[in-house]
């Protein structure tokens, strides 16, 4: 018996190596080396262009008194809860539930938009956006023709570029997370005289906990990667408005040189990303 | 069945491999290959010009020496995506460029990098070299060698519409002494002209260093005190030379006298002035010396056949009209060849060939440069490319004062254009809120014991 058990152990590994091999190669490795480099005063040109060696501790003390480092996060965390949380979740719940009832007609019509939107590569995102919200745009002279809606409200906008963006992908998700729900259960409440939002928030939710759970990890995770759609509407201003944590650490990396520093402070935003990515994982083995 | 199939894709992989080795070592063993890396969309007026421009090296190059050819290495997108290319490029020895094109703020790094070769031996037999300024020759000098040499500078000027200058009751023929002369102007534009922008003056981080140069870099230099980086390397955050800076960008923007937000904080900022004149819509720029060949015919970007005799240019005067009057900035780019080249020789002939007079005239012509030997830019060639523009920005160029060529520059330089920027954008911010929001990022940035306030 015993016997047996080993040698499916040993080809199941031998089976799983090759992408073992790539998941180290391609992923652990630059990593680690990242993590490496952000100790160290490596720099794009300079000095410590080709001459950079460990510093221990150096780099850690200047992110601990980096004022920038902290608006930067505080940023992110603004950003993130405004466009998962807020955003994608609740417009993505919005759009699930009116789908439900749509006729098919205008399922699949608004089912399109919003998976398109979803395609879309971040410049042209970007690029959409920017001629929406900036002088002159539609948001522009929806609120008076002489607002700058980009410039005054940078965030805001950044934040609403972002849900537009990704609400297809988790209207996606929540629906078939609905469409589990049995018609039944949704019956038995009816018959039991609940209003229609007595029956959401007490019967549809829970039941949808776990797909909420995965959808908001995951579009997090998403939105996090996607900085560039970001970075073409303002590279982070106007006055660092919109610097969020991968804007700074491209900016520290390529603008000011500190490649070493940058690599840091890129470390910061992949151990955010690991603790998601950590939650999302137990969310999902929790039933 | 799949031992077979591995078989298979490891003779496919081998014969591929042995094909490409022969292939490319048939290659070496002809000619000489020099490889020349440069700006493709972001240097040149237009990409069709710089693919004609170096076109034109690649064959001049080649018909001299028959037993050599040059490889060219084009670099697409803007400013900081030129610097970051050429320096992943010069990592690897396989990579690094044997002459490269350089822009004059970043040299300093590019040769505390160890990357670039001293040139001095070879300069001493060059007859063009003789002929440029003395300010431009030291550009490219670091520690008392030479590592770079300019292929074409750009300094600022002001640009003015001389037919709003009229309606305003200004003059046709102006020759502002102050920068309050400039102020004066502007209001007197703001009230009798209606419709249209005052004054254009680059402020914000959207176009980065290249803001500054063409913007509220050229007032520095002209101020009472332009000093960025002291005697003791500290940077400059709070001097007279500031503070006279800020509080002109702060009357202008609380007056109304600029142009829009939206204008201003776009990636494509600095090209604005030129379509803005062409439309009627601005009377006043404190612009760059490329303006006049932007509008010919050959360049046409955009096409003003009528620029000449409507748009009027001066120099940009100093804060109070004192010595020397004339302010400007000074960066352009440089030519430099690779310290772990393996065809010294051959690198600097292509370097030589690319300094010849037709070629640096053609890239002033077509780049928007002035051209640095001091022959070159009286020529016919180029000053009747663009009248009357080209004359005065020739005029100009030995008053440009260079940046710091440090790494630490890009920090100081994205203070004050956040500076600028806020300002603009917030009319009650004062100029000791900007000023004391500059030094704390500066400080942030380098240590507090870098900045210095004079």
């Amino acid at each position: 018996m015993s016997q047996a058990r080993k040698r499916v152990d040993g080809i199941g590994l031998l089976l799983l190596a090759p992408a073992g091999v790539l998941l180290a190669v391609l992923f652990l490795l630059p990593v680690a080396y990242a993590f490496y480099l952000g100790l160290t005063n490596a720099s794009l040109i300079g000095v410590h262009a080709q001459h950079y060696w460990f510093t221990g501790g150096a780099n850690l003390r200047r992110l601990w008194q980096d004022r920038t480092f902290w608006h930067s996060l505080w940023l992110t965390a603004v950003f993130l809860f405004g466009s998962s949380i807020l955003g994608v979740t609740v417009i993505g719940m919005a759009l699930a539930l009116l789908m439900q009832h749509a006729s098919i007609f205008w399922q699949r019509l608004a089912g399109a938009v919003a998976i398109l939107a979803w395609m879309l590569p971040p410049v042209t995102a970007a690029m959409v956006w920017y001629a929406f919200s900036t002088t002159g745009g539609t948001l522009s002279l929806l609120t008076g023709g002489h607002t700058d809606p980009l410039d005054s409200h940078p965030m805001l906008i950044v934040i609403l570029a972002n849900v537009w963006a990704t609400a297809g992908f988790s209207m996606m998700v929540l629906g078939a997370g609905l469409r589990g729900i049995s018609s039944e259960v949704r019956e038995a409440a009816r018959m039991e005289n609940a209003s229609r939002i007595q029956t959401f928030v007490f019967v549809t939710l829970p039941l949808m906990r776990r797909t909420l759970v995965t959808n908001l990890l995951l579009v997090t995770l998403i939105i996090l990667a996607n900085y560039a759609l970001t970075y073409i509407m303002t590279a982070g201003g106007p006055n660092d408005a919109t610097n969020i944590l991968p804007i700074y650490a491209y900016q520290q990396g390529f603008t000011f040189s500190n490649l070493g520093y940058g690599a840091l402070v890129g470390d910061v935003l992949v151990l955010i990303a690991t603790a998601f990515a950590y939650l999302y994982v137990r969310a999902l083995r929790q039933d | 069945m799949p031992k077979t199939g591995l078989h298979r894709l490891a003779l496919a992989l081998l014969a591929s491999c042995s094909v490409t080795a022969v292939s490319v070592s048939a290659h070496a063993q002809s000619k000489v290959v020099v490889t020349l890396a440069y700006g493709s969309e972001y240097v040149f007026d237009t990409n069709d010009f710089a693919k004609k421009w170096y076109d034109n090296v690649k064959a001049a190059f080649d018909k001299k020496y028959p037993e050599a050819e040059v490889k060219l290495v084009p670099i697409p997108g803007g400013y900081t995506d030129i610097i970051n290319k050429l320096s992943l490029l010069y990592r690897s020895r396989s990579t690094a460029p044997d002459v490269a094109q350089l822009p004059t703020p970043a040299l300093g790094q590019f040769q505390s990098s160890g990357w670039l070769l001293p040139l001095d031996d070879e300069l001493a037999t060059a007859s063009w070299w003789t002929e440029f300024p003395s300010a431009i020759q030291s550009e490219g000098r670091f520690d008392g060698k030479v590592y770079a040499v300019s292929t074409g500078e750009n300094d600022s000027q002001l640009y003015y519409n001389k037919a709003m200058f009229k309606q305003a009751g200004l003059p046709e023929d102006w020759h502002p002494k102050t920068w309050d002369d400039i102020l004066t102007a502007a209001r007197a534009i703001k009230a009798k002209v209606p419709g249209v922008v005052p004054l254009w003056l680059n402020v914000g981080t959207s176009s980065g260093d290249n803001g500054l140069l063409q913007g509220t870099g050229n007032l520095l230099n002209g101020s009472s005190d332009p000093t960025i980086q002291d005697a003791s390397g500290k940077w400059v955050v709070d001097s007279k030379g500031l503070r006279e800076v800020l509080t002109f960008v702060k009357t202008m923007y609380n007056e109304d006298l600029g142009d829009s937000l939206s204008d201003l904080f776009s990636p494509s900022a600095v090209t604005v002035p030129l379509t803005l004149f062409q439309k009627g819509k601005l009377a006043i720029a404190v612009g760059s010396n490329y303006y006049g060949g932007n509008w010919t015919k050959t360049i046409c970007s955009p096409c003003w056949a009528e620029a000449p005799q409507t748009i009027g240019v001066v120099a940009i005067p100093t804060v109070s009209g004192q010595a020397p009057g004339i302010a400007t900035t000074l960066g352009g780019w440089d030519l430099a060849v690779a310290a772990t080249t393996k065809h010294k020789d051959y690198a600097w002939k292509l370097l030589d060939v690319m300094e010849e007079e037709q070629s640096q005239i053609d890239a002033a012509n077509w780049a928007g440069f002035v051209p640095a030997a001091q022959s070159y830019t009286k020529s016919p060639a180029f000053v009747d490319f663009a009248p009357p523009y080209n004359a005065v920005s020739a005029e100009v160029l030995p008053y440009g004062k260079l940046t710091p060529a440090k790494a630490e520059y890009e920090v100081w330089s994205h203070a004050l254009q956040q500076a600028t920027g806020n300002l603009a954008q917030h009319k009650d911010m004062t100029v000791d809120k900007a000023i004391s929001d500059m030094k704390g990022y500066v400080a942030n940035q380098l240590g507090s014991d870098q900045v210095a306030t004079r």
